[in-house]
């Protein structure tokens, strides 16, 4: 849960942040209290999307600012209904 | 091997003999349910052979990731009670926002690790995850104009096939300078790191993630999108 510490210890330096991962680790990381979270349904690896997949990764991404920028209090999480897949062809 | 167990099976794909980092959590399954799984497995392989379509495969995987996953509450072992949380002070259009992930993503030919683990390739830091868990945290940068052939990942903790196809899957490099382009953020820090995951957690809380922040303060990071594995 490395990435759960360095997020407490930028929002304690005064940086917002938001951690963008996979769903598989939740309970984990719902433990450390962190300031805002995006969850993806997707395989450990791949928080973002398959290889290749911009459309998803950009989708995850977007989101993941959306909530950056609107969080008004600690723990907001939110978790996208997208199921993995491979890139489309 | 003759004369293993199903649990000796299972246990040698979390850093045994067999170790397979996609399917390392069957380890962490009750052994029945490990059995369940495999069980399905090969019934939704049969089923794609005849229909190509993946989909019911993946959400298997990804449900037993979940379980395998999820520890018990009193096995959580990093749990707090206070939840830090630093308000945006302008709009994310005016800011310029930073990216560090524990991927362990690095730029060729750069130090990507600790002295003592350099010399580890990929397969053999799997031998010596005890080394990694002990050892200090280590930051690669890598500059935000990096090509993707110029990027190697070296990080025992997770299946990292996907991250060397294409490093968007987990550093999403591309995608913020997308961002950027559209206004979506102001600006996209040009050095972005990554380190491995698999390290000390006292080293990191106590001396790296807080000097971290203090680096991406005098790189102007206003805030920060972070990417565990």
């Amino acid at each position: 849960m490395s990435v759960g510490h360095v997020s407490r210890a930028f929002e304690a330096a005064g940086i917002p942040t938001v951690i963008v991962m996979s769903n598989v680790f939740r309970g984990r990381v719902l433990a450390m209290k962190p300031a805002r979270v995006l969850f993806t349904r997707h395989i450990m690896g791949r928080p973002l999307g398959a290889p290749f997949d911009v459309e998803r990764q950009a989708h995850v991404l977007r989101e993941s600012l959306r909530l950056l920028e609107s969080a008004t209090e600690p723990q907001t999480a939110l978790l996208l209904p997208d199921a993995y897949r491979t890139a489309p062809r | 091997m003759p004369g293993e167990t199903f649990k000796e099976y299972v246990d040698s794909l979390s850093y045994g003999s067999r170790t397979d980092l996609l399917f390392k959590f069957l380890k962490n399954l009750p052994e029945e349910a490990a059995e369940r799984f495999l069980q399905s497995l090969l019934r939704e392989l049969g089923e794609v052979v005849d229909t190509g379509d993946l989909s019911s495969l993946f959400d298997l995987i990804y449900e037993a990731q979940l379980a395998g996953y999820s520890p018990p509450d009193e096995e959580t072992r990093w749990k707090y009670e206070d939840a830090p949380f630093a308000p945006l002070k302008k709009p994310l259009s005016e800011m310029r926002v930073g990216l560090l992930t524990s991927s362990g993503h690095y730029v060729l030919g750069q130090p990507h690790a600790p002295p003592e683990l350099a010399e580890y390739s990929q397969e053999e830091g799997t031998r010596h995850i005890g080394e990694y868990g002990r050892a200090k945290p280590f930051l690669s940068a890598v500059p935000v104009d990096t090509p993707q052939e110029r990027i190697g990942v070296h990080q025992p903790g997770y299946d990292i096939r996907a991250a060397l196809k294409d490093r968007e899957t987990v550093m999403p490099i591309d995608r913020m300078g997308e961002m950027e382009a559209a206004g979506v953020i102001g600006e996209f820090a040009r050095t972005a790191y990554s380190f491995i995951g698999l390290t000390s957690q006292i080293r990191l809380t106590k001396e790296d993630a807080p000097a971290w922040a203090e680096k991406a303060k005098t790189e102007g990071w206003e805030a920060a999108v972070l990417v565990p594995v």
